[in-house]
């Protein structure tokens, strides 16, 4: 969100402004690229894909929250209508209607901006807790239509369809997993480039007016609940594009695609991630997929750790990881980063033995089930579980006691250390 | 029954202050009133301001004041009376219609845009007069009058130094001039600013002042204001509000003689009119 | 239909007054601190699974008394270390926060007492038909509740009346920005009257949870109902909170018990075997009723922020 082209330069200031702008991009395209090849298992490149559709699905949740101030725990909706639009134009292409695969996700665009008509003209009229609260409850009535067609979202099984019964545009087929993947990240690409030009329009300028002050712009001629509707249409717009090519990779689009957990999903993304900046999402994009898709074949519990880890971010990095790294760049610059090596590592124990007493007993809890269930309790870090004997669990409180004791003690200092390295900074 | 008609109010015409002959009047309130619930705050205020004029509208705590500036801003809506811009009624319009009709105003309590950089403040703030929509294709740094506006408006409020600091982040009178700065930024015809020396020192004060003086040259100010210093200073006119009625319209020197004023606002603190 | 309308009537006051034991809670601590406790549902939840587990050792009566106290209690820390904490960062982050804790508090509950339904059971004692109402058994039950929920009630309106704490609350809910001109340790009320909030939905959990059923999806399927509530009430209004909560409760039971196509019901030819507008024939009120609080409180939200009988804006 930072501006990146400053006025009142030369012309060749201008274009070296312009470069340095240029160079995230590049780096980016050819991070895109290469990434497939390193990660050429199946898995991996379904992790990719996901990734892919997860920060076009972030940025545009972020357009709402970090930009405009506006909580929408409903994103979801946008993402599913514009992936029940993609997976019925997708069906139509099986039924010989000329729509290549390639431009599926128009019609997610379409699907998403029409959801975010109806939901916005509603919505957009009111801000903070409000706004909240109109979107909780659209997302509710979405699932609950959803349900209600089936003729139209296909019930509880949803809606299905092959992706290689369109009609190839340039020979390109989309049978194969490696082609999909280059598709998805071509539409990512190109979507991230438009969300972030978009952040240096009037209209991008004005939602972050609006999420500041919404009165005040009121006062300087603008209706704040149009700035509101607009950015909710455009949000809409991508998350749809988003919705689209989930279809294309899934091949099937169902009620949970616009459930409450989806809508979790995407804000516990962003927020880690970074509201505050526009490349935040993205990371927590990434991060939180992966995080998702390996927890989730490690652990039942991944969704609690999930909650927790959302609930971590909330109280001690309102930032999320963006604002960690941007609190700590000037410092690096300055080349006062090695000051903070050993109060930060100092952390480092306390955060084990705290993780490692959660993660205990989280596990113990579902050990705890699983034998209710008639299951075997199974290994636990290499011991067998027992978890109806009160001493493993007094294992785990031990460890997050005292885990909590040592940040307690130690986390003071690392504050101190860093605030003085960046009084240092400042003053330098 | 009108407030105007039970109450004597001084009507001294400014000598080349008041409109020329037939030529309207910047601002034109008649028997505004506004109730919350069963109090009746706003009690038929009627007043005129001329094109060019600096008005300040003075009187104790409570008497309504800000209450009558989000009248006319639009942020409430009046329950009787009537508006007029530069002779076109805006009764009861959106804040943003009538902002669009050439009236802007500022905060008592600073408004910012407290996370977007001051320049960015300044811009946002001149879009509109500037015939800027709500435009999401064409960058914003690619429109040159805008940019020299608001490096225009950087200039005058002597914030250039600190153009890129977060508006939040700003010293308390640093962010004041912002707050006339943005006030002002859409080149308004008519400012309204709401207690713009509230909180300042005595030298923070004069620099509040002198910008008030240099970045409405050629506007229409109405301007709320506790420092009399300040309001005999800046004011061509100044109006008394009392308990929601205009109790003395006129000149500086014939209100701070009234009579009426001096029983009203002042009681027994008359002498810090003299 | 008139005989059954009696049955209907009175299960939607008991199902309406059980709501009430929420929303007063959620209204309260929405109105006096601007925090909209997206996790409020999930201290209901915690009432009935703490409340089972109590009486499962020592019984009902105990669990109806300590339950709801533990709930308070755990309430009380959640304003105090997690609440206050956030609060600096503003009301979004406030939100975010609730809506954080409603996440944990949802996957700690499956984790401890499982996925499944618990058998948490009415007390033997109460555990007949005391007369009968349009053909209708009533159990002792549901008598039971209404006359907790009505004592609460009346506990409540008696705290707020007469009690210094009650003072504040109301003095809070007419001029919040006052609040801390009384002179009081604002800080230590808002503790309170969240803890207080939370002990009121803990409470609601123990007499409602054995007579519906203790399993994990209940904070979710009763929270939006609540927020309905509060939103339809006004945020922040006690009575719209009781009027919206009877009305809503009455609402969601008659229609529960309305197994009835939509089409059929409106006397309208069937529409098709597929298709958009045979879909709308064949649903159900009963399918489409759990929707009606949320589109309330979207439109009110969107068209009349002050609820129906609030007089503050939301």
């Amino acid at each position: 969100m930072s501006m990146t082209v400053q006025h009142g330069m030369l012309p060749l200031e201008r274009r070296q402004a312009a470069l340095r702008a240029a160079l995230p991009w590049v780096l980016v395209a050819l991070a895109a690229f290469v990434a497939p090849f390193l990660l050429s298992s199946g898995f991996g490149l379904s992790l990719l894909c996901r990734m892919g559709i997860a920060i076009v699905f972030a940025l545009s949740f972020n357009m709402l929250l970090g930009q405009g101030g506006m909580l929408d725990f409903g994103h979801a909706v946008l993402l599913g209508f514009g992936g029940f639009a993609a997976m019925h134009a997708m069906r139509a292409a099986g039924a010989g209607l000329w729509i290549p695969a390639p431009l599926l996700p128009l019609f997610g665009a379409a699907g998403g901006l029409l959801a975010a008509l109806l939901g916005g003209w509603v919505a957009a009229r009111r801000h903070e807790t409000a706004f909240a609260m109109i979107t909780l409850g659209l997302a509710e009535l979405a699932s609950a239509a959803v349900l209600m067609f089936p003729s139209l979202f296909g019930g509880e099984e949803g809606i299905t369809g092959d992706r290689s019964d369109g009609p190839a545009l340039f020979g390109l087929g989309f049978g194969r997993q490696w082609n999909v993947y280059f598709l998805i990240a071509t539409w990512a690409f190109g979507c991230s480039f438009l969300m972030w030009r978009y952040t240096a329009t009037p209209l991008g300028r004005l939602a972050n007016a609006v999420r500041d002050d919404d009165q005040r712009v009121s006062f300087l001629g603008y209706d704040p609940a149009r700035v509101r509707f607009l950015v909710f249409l455009l949000s809409g717009l991508f998350a749809g594009i988003a919705g689209g090519l989930q279809a294309l990779n899934d091949e099937i689009v169902t009620s949970t695609n616009v459930s409450s957990e989806a809508s979790g999903a995407v804000l516990l993304m962003t927020f880690i991630g970074g509201v505050g900046t526009f490349w935040g999402p993205v990371l927590g994009a990434i991060l939180v997929t992966f995080l998702q898709i390996a927890l989730s074949t490690m652990t039942d519990a991944w969704q609690l750790y999930d909650g927790l880890l959302f609930l971590a971010a909330v109280v001690w990095a309102p930032g999320g990881l963006s604002g960690i790294i941007l609190a700590h760049t000037p410092l690096l610059r300055a080349g006062r980063g090695a000051a903070l090596v050993g109060p930060y590592a100092a952390q480092l124990p306390g955060l084990a033995l705290a993780l490692a007493g959660v993660v205990w007993l989280a596990e113990l809890g579902f050990r705890l089930q699983a034998v209710r269930n008639g299951a075997p309790a199974g290994l636990l870090l290499g011991m067998t579980a027992r978890p109806h004997e009160i001493w493993q669990w007094a294992i785990g409180v031990a460890l997050l006691l005292a885990g909590a004791t040592l940040l307690h003690r130690f986390w003071p200092r690392a504050k101190m250390a860093w605030q003085a390295q960046m009084a240092a900074t400042i003053a330098a | 029954m009108s407030a105007a008609a039970t109450i004597p109010v001084l009507e001294v015409s400014g000598a080349g202050l008041s409109s020329p002959d037939g030529a309207v009047a910047a601002l034109a309130i008649r028997d505004l009133r506004k109730s919350f619930g069963p109090t009746a705050i706003i009690k038929g205020v009627t007043l005129e301001v001329a094109v060019g004029e600096r008005h300040a509208v003075i009187g104790p705590n409570g008497a309504g004041k800000s209450t009558f500036f989000h009248l006319v801003s639009g942020r409430l809506r009046p329950d009787a009376g009537q508006i007029l811009l530069n002779g076109a009624d805006v009764t009861g319009l959106a804040p943003h219609v009538i902002s669009r009709r050439g009236l802007s105003r500022s905060f008592q309590v600073t408004a910012l845009f407290g996370r977007m950089s001051v320049f960015e403040n300044l811009r946002v703030a001149a879009m509109q007069a500037l015939g800027v929509g709500y435009d999401f294709i064409r960058p914003i740094a690619s429109r040159a009058k805008l940019n020299a506006r608001a490096e225009e408006m950087l200039e005058l409020t002597g914030l250039a130094a600190r153009r890129h600091v977060a508006a939040g982040a700003l010293a308390y009178a640093d962010q004041r001039a912002l707050e006339i700065g943005v006030a002002v930024a859409g080149n308004a015809s008519i400012v309204l600013l709401d207690e713009p020396t509230a909180g300042m020192s005595h030298a923070e004060t004069d620099r509040a002042v002198s910008l008030i003086r240099r970045v409405t040259a050629g506007r229409t100010l109405v301007m709320i204001e506790h420092d009399l210093g300040v309001v005999f200073d800046l004011a061509d006119r100044i109006s008394v509000l009392a308990d929601g009625q205009v109790i003395a319209s006129g000149l500086p020197a014939a209100v701070r003689a009234d009579p009426a004023v001096r029983v009203a606002y002042l009681g027994t603190a008359a002498d810090t009119l003299s | 239909m008139s005989l059954t309308l009696a049955p209907i009537l009175f299960n939607g006051l008991v199902f309406g007054l059980l709501l009430f034991m929420l929303s007063s809670g959620l209204t309260l601590i929405f109105g006096m601190m601007g925090v909209l406790n997206l996790s409020h549902a999930s201290f209901y939840m915690l009432g009935a699974y703490l409340a089972y587990t109590i009486s499962v050792g020592l019984g009902f009566w105990v669990g109806l008394v300590v339950a709801p106290v533990l709930v308070g209690l755990i309430g009380a820390v959640v304003q105090r270390y997690g609440l206050r904490a956030v609060h600096r960062y503003g009301h979004m982050a406030e939100l975010l926060f609730t809506f954080a804790l409603a996440l944990v508090i949802g996957e700690v509950v499956p984790l401890i007492w499982g996925r499944n339904p618990v058998r948490y059971q009415v007390p033997h004692v109460l555990d007949f038909p005391l007369f009968q109402l349009g053909g209708t058994d009533i159990p002792a039950y549901r008598v039971f509740m209404m006359a907790v929920s009505l004592g609460m009630f009346v506990a409540l309106f008696t705290a707020l009346a007469r009690t210094r704490l009650g003072l504040v609350v109301r003095a809070a809910l007419t001029h919040p920005d006052m609040v801390s001109m009384l002179g009081h340790d604002v800080p230590r009320v808002f503790t309170s009257v969240f803890g207080a909030g939370c002990a009121l939905a803990g409470l609601a959990g123990v007499i409602g949870g054995n007579a519906f059923t203790t399993q994990p999806g209940m904070a979710a399927s009763l929270g939006g109902i609540v927020f309905a509530v509060v939103v339809m009430g006004g945020l922040g209004s006690i009575w719209g909170a009781f009027v919206a909560s009877v009305l809503i409760g009455l609402l969601q039971t008659a229609s529960i018990s309305l197994d009835l196509p939509f089409g059929r019901l409106l006397g309208l030819p069937p529409a098709g075997s597929d298709g958009l507008l045979a879909d709308l024939w064949s649903l159900t009120v009963a399918r489409a009723a759990p929707a009606v609080p949320y589109l309330l409180l979207v439109l009110v939200l969107a068209f009349r922020p002050r609820g129906l009988f609030g007089s503050r804006n939301a």
